[in-house]
């Protein structure tokens, strides 16, 4: 089977965000937070994406940015992910009971929209990067239940989970040794959706105003402060919006394609 | 044919977004009506009640004071008062009223009128949040007679007469305001003045209309009747949609344009751009002086030190702001006189840094004293420049080696309460006022914004008695004077600009000029050109 | 014929849907009060530090939102009163919190409400032109499209929106007012909300068109056209269907965002102040509403399967 051509391009695309992240500091030898010109420079060939409203060299603060657009998703999805998978395999392999209590408090918590949980998160912690994390992490826990459990209900009503129990295997072993592994490339490919999720929904709070720091390079906060200058500098929201807009497609992409194989 | 099921869909989808969008009223254009930009929607609009300086747009049009506040002299002059008099110990005014003045709902004004005004002000259960301040030590009123009342105060209050010439201090009619009731009168507020108003829908719009019977205004109006038949006042809270909203022509003024979208719009000939020296407060950080590292004075000399104000103010606002070295701005208050300029000096800086104990040691990017880094937390509110003015001060920060932790306080609930909390060292806030007895509100020792926690026996004498010295204007100043160099020397705040509201107009609109207050336009003496 | 126990069996499910419908209801509210609770402290507490109250006046007003009775009391008092439609009033402006709720509603309802009708169109032609026209040109685009909607972030579409309007309305004209001011949101939200419609009708009707079924129509006599698409059509409806009432949860999102980047007034904008401002009574009922709003859409959304599917299957 050849890896299809658009898959391909999705690969490359996400490593060379993640590869601009990484190597941030080699490309350009500008740092994010100096103005070191004047503002509203268009792009030219130095600073090469020109500089932001305050006079700092945009490109830097584009590749600085990739570094905590990318992380803030990516930890707080870890967090859901962790969080998730425990309650949702508790719920399949510990009885009815534990599973209909978590089933009814995950349903519950979906009926309060996810930004809304995260709002009142930030609400109560006050702005900043580390509780935009938990607002996502905490906020994607509902959803990722629902999802993850029917991955393992799908496997518990395979033949070799009840095929273990009668061979004596106590709930925790089935569940690690048995039902983990096998449900392993579904759950990663619901993770990776979940992945696109978080990163929408980090880029949104960011957007309305969350971060606490507006200093720090990071794309959604860019895409707003980008909008004063809207018609004098329209790469300011042009480029970050790009940016998350492919990523999120690319991600998405792979996340729904994966599960074929 | 496949496309035909598409050309289908897509009418039926421009039908029924037409169709839904009918319900809406676009702002119509004629030559008698004026679109106007508002910005913030504040939670309520009754001006006795209410703080923001967003309500006094539209309503200082529809009220008359008993006082106005000329801006070309700074002096007082006859507004619903004929002329008035202040005893000698200043502790009663007597205002002679005029007796032609009726309300918008037909009613007469009167000194009873006055009366039931400033009660309906002091109420504590209407909770005042501005105008109830402004009286001061206000104790009791007597009517001498129909148009003749008499203010008594318990102690002399020189802000007095600036209190009531400000739109917080309007007269309202008193049967409207106890038709309504506190919480309904703002939809229907009745006053004196050259427009009347007509609706308020939340966040939506404002409406005021002509007053035709207007004829007892002030000397500082041009006009003596409004000649704009309608104005409609709508919400911009977005800073990013106000230029385009002016370019696409659905406002005809608005105020507030960022700097640079401000002079992208007044270098076409469909705009013009006025600037307006806001006068009150700076844009301005105050300093925390009872935490480590702040309470110490090199350590405030040295964070003043290190602010390239001049690149800022470039910057962020173009040339569109003076630069501000002391507490209160140079617009409004030339009598007092003003700290000399801070230079922009980091190696100044550094050495008052390395004197007051805070080191480089070898490879560190910040200094430490003892092993304690040296950390600032420098808290931003999130409205006007703020955020870019407090990121560049960041900037300037870390390069004389101090740690900056940047919080920006998304609306004045989330400020106040960091700053109540105690957990900040740099804090940004500020007011704006005509009179300089603001400066009391904020350095005072117990007073409610004094947020530098600085505590200081004389700067508290000095601020009272220029509060109650009424009678000789030269001394007042020359107290603030005193009040200011002794702000300055201690370093309790940091000023970076004089606010200049940047009001951008098209092109038909003429004659627009602003109060002694800077933000509320005279809207008698806006005329429309012909298209 | 729908017989008789067919029709019971059916009531019940229903009925069963409803009260778990109410249960989620209850549960979810329940949520909300202590969720906002604990963000938000003390609602005294931030008029005490914004100087909105003296602190003998703070006490006053402690008894008269009932903040000194015992929590389990607090929350069943907001219960009955939510029942009776009061949700107290606003810390600040002491209005009616229904009151200024009511007054913002409108905007809302009439941008989601746009919104939802243009994903569904939006997301019926992607999906139809993404089956029906396959592996050509425009099929892929369709699907692309589709593709973009769901990766295009709601801020990005209206601001994007905003610069290409602007630059396509350069006269002068009130009327650009309006389009800015409903069209452009309505299709922003519209255009983010279609991905998946737009990919479920895409799915369903090209597996639908390779089924047996729709060849046997052919068979029939059904020329190519529109009476062909709708047979093909609607065994994909249900899921579209249910999939609508539940992008309700899309569209809260999207008002937020939309009427922040459009400076449109709103319960989005409503709500994210109220947080941030700490007006707790107001912030309580807002979400309070939209967990109540959500849960009657998902029940909706499977009450509506529930009738849409027997019947369909019944048909053939």
């Amino acid at each position: 089977m050849r890896f299809g051509f658009i898959k391909t391009l999705c690969v490359l695309w996400l490593a060379a965000i993640v590869l601009l992240a990484l190597s941030a500091p080699l490309i350009t030898s500008a740092d994010p937070y100096t103005p070191v010109s004047d503002m509203l420079q268009s792009p030219s060939y130095h600073p090469p994406l020109g500089t932001d409203a305050l006079g700092r060299d945009f490109f830097a603060r584009t590749a600085y940015g990739a570094r905590l657009s990318l992380s803030i998703p990516l930890l707080s999805t870890l967090l859901t992910v962790l969080i998730g998978t425990t309650f949702s395999l508790t719920a399949i392999t510990a009885g009815r009971l534990s599973d209909r209590i978590i089933l009814t408090i995950a349903n519950t918590a979906l009926a309060i929209p996810g930004l809304l949980l995260a709002m009142l998160l930030v609400a109560g912690f006050g702005p900043g990067l580390s509780t935009i994390v938990l607002a996502v992490g905490l906020g994607g826990i509902p959803g990722f239940i629902r999802l993850s459990r029917s991955i393992f209900l799908g496997i518990k009503e395979m033949g070799y989970i009840d095929a273990a129990y009668a061979l004596g295997a106590s709930r925790t072993r089935v569940a690690i040794a048995h039902m983990l592994p096998n449900a392993a490339p579904q759950l990663f490919s619901l993770a990776t959706t979940h992945f696109a999720w978080a990163f929408m929904g980090t880029t949104t709070l960011t957007f309305l105003g969350l971060s606490g720091d507006p200093s720090f390079p990071e794309w959604g906060a860019m895409l707003n402060s980008g909008r004063m200058h809207l018609i004098q500098a329209p790469w300011l929201t042009i480029v970050p919006g790009i940016l998350i807009s492919l990523t999120i497609l690319a991600v998405h992409y792979l996340g729904e394609n994966y599960a074929d194989h | 044919m496949k496309t035909n099921k598409i050309i289908i869909l897509l009418i039926i989808f421009l039908l029924s977004i037409s169709g839904l969008s009918s319900a809406c009223q676009p702002p119509s254009e004629t030559s008698s009506t004026l679109n106007y930009g508002l910005t913030l929607a504040p939670s309520g609009i009754d001006p006795h009640l209410n703080a923001s300086a967003e309500l006094g747009i539209p309503l200082s049009s529809v009220y008359d004071t008993l006082v106005f506040l000329d801006p070309a002299n700074g002096e007082f002059v006859p507004g619903l008062a004929e002329r008035w008099e202040i005893s000698s110990d200043g502790l009663s005014y007597t205002f002679h009223l005029r007796k032609d003045v009726h309300f918008h709902d037909g009613t007469p004004f009167d000194a009873q009128a006055v009366q039931e005004n400033i009660e309906y002000t002091l109420n504590p259960e209407n909770h005042s949040q501005k105008a109830a301040t402004m009286l001061g030590p206000l104790n009791q009123m007597e009517i001498l007679d129909e148009f003749t009342i008499v203010l008594v105060l318990d102690e002399p209050f020189a802000p007095l007469l600036d209190s009531l010439s400000q739109v917080y201090l309007g007269m309202a009619s008193p049967k409207a305001l106890e038709q309504w009731g506190p919480s309904e009168y703002q939809f229907h507020q009745v006053g004196t003045g050259p427009y009347r108003f007509i609706e308020y829908i939340p966040n939506d719009h404002i409406t005021i209309e002509r007053n035709p019977d207007y004829a007892w205004g002030p000397a500082i109006y041009s006009n003596a009747k409004a000649s704009i038949e309608r104005i409609f006042f709508y919400f911009y809270e977005d800073a990013a949609s106000r230029a385009l909203a002016l370019e696409r022509r659905e406002v005809d003024v608005m105020g507030e344009i960022p700097p640079h979208e401000a002079d992208r719009l007044a270098s076409s000939s469909d705009f013009s751009l006025s600037p307006v020296a806001i006068p009150g407060q700076p844009l301005q950080y105050f300093v925390n002086t009872t935490v480590e590292p702040t309470d110490d004075l090199r350590v405030r000399q040295a964070l003043l030190l290190a602010i390239d104000k001049e690149s800022i103010v470039r910057t962020i606002f173009g040339s569109h702001s003076p630069i501000s070295n002391g507490p209160l701005s140079q617009a409004g208050f030339g009598m007092i006189s003003a700290p000399p300029p801070s230079s922009h000096n980091p190696g100044e800086a550094r050495q008052l840094l390395d004197t007051a104990g805070w080191i480089l040691e070898g490879q560190d990017t910040h200094r430490k004293r003892d092993g304690v880094p040296l950390s600032i937390k420098l808290i931003a509110p999130d409205w006007g420049s703020n955020s870019e003015v407090a990121q560049l001060m960041k900037v300037g920060w870390e390069n004389i080696g101090v740690n900056v932790e940047l919080i920006i306080a998304p609306g004045f609930g989330a400020l106040k309460e960091i700053q109540s909390s105690g957990d900040y060292h740099v804090i940004g806030i500020n007011f704006f006022g005509t009179d300089p007895d603001l400066l009391r509100s904020f350095y005072a020792s117990d007073a409610f914004y004094n947020w530098t926690g600085y505590s200081d026996a004389e700067i508290d004498r000095l601020l009272n008695e220029a509060a109650r010295t009424t009678h000789v204007p030269v001394h007042r100043m020359e107290l603030y004077s005193q009040i200011v160099r002794a702000i300055t020397d201690n370093a309790l705040v940091l000023p970076i600009r004089d606010y200049v509201n940047l009001v951008v107009t098209q092109q038909r609109v003429e004659g627009l000029k602003f109060s002694a207050q800077g933000w509320f336009p005279n809207l008698i003496d806006v005329q429309l050109s012909s298209p | 014929m729908v017989s008789k126990s067919h029709r019971r069996t059916a009531l019940l499910a229903v009925i069963r849907r409803l009260l778990e419908g109410v249960g989620t209801a209850w549960a979810a509210v329940t949520l909300a009060f202590f969720a906002l609770r604990f963000a938000s402290g003390d609602p005294v507490a931030s008029l005490l530090s914004q100087g909105l109250a003296s602190p003998e006046q703070a006490d006053e007003i402690r008894i008269s939102l009932g903040l000194n009775a015992p929590l389990w009391l607090q929350y069943l008092r907001f219960l009955t009163n939510l029942l009776h439609g009061d949700l107290g009033s606003s810390l600040y402006t002491h209005r009616s919190v229904s009151q200024i709720i009511l007054e913002q509603f409108p905007s809302t309802a009439v941008l989601a409400v746009s919104g939802l009708i243009a994903a569904i169109l939006l997301g019926l032609i992607l999906g139809i032109t993404a089956a029906w026209f396959g592996k050509r040109a425009s099929g892929m685009i369709a699907a692309t499209i589709a593709a973009l909607a769901t990766s295009i972030p709601v801020a990005f579409a209206g601001i994007l929106s905003l610069l290409i309007a602007g630059c396509l309305l350069q006269e002068p004209g009130s009327a650009n007012g309006m389009l800015i001011r409903l069209i452009l949101p309505a299709m922003v939200l519209g255009f983010a909300s279609s991905g998946p419609i737009a990919r479920v009708i895409h799915s369903g009707l090209s597996e639908s068109l390779r089924s047996p079924f729709i060849l046997a129509a052919r068979a029939r006599g059904i020329r190519r056209g529109f009476r062909l698409l709708w047979h093909a059509l609607k065994p994909s409806l249900p899921p579209v269907i249910s999939l609508t009432a539940l992008e309700a949860a899309f569209l809260f999102t999207g008002t937020v965002v939309t009427e922040t980047v459009f400076s449109r007034p709103g319960l989005g904008r409503l709500l994210v102040k109220s947080i941030l401002d700490g007006d707790f009574p107001i912030a309580l009922g807002l979400v309070a509403l939209a967990a109540i709003f959500y849960t009657i859409s998902h029940v909706f959304a499977d009450l509506l399967t529930l009738v849409i599917d027997p019947r369909l299957r019944r048909a053939e």
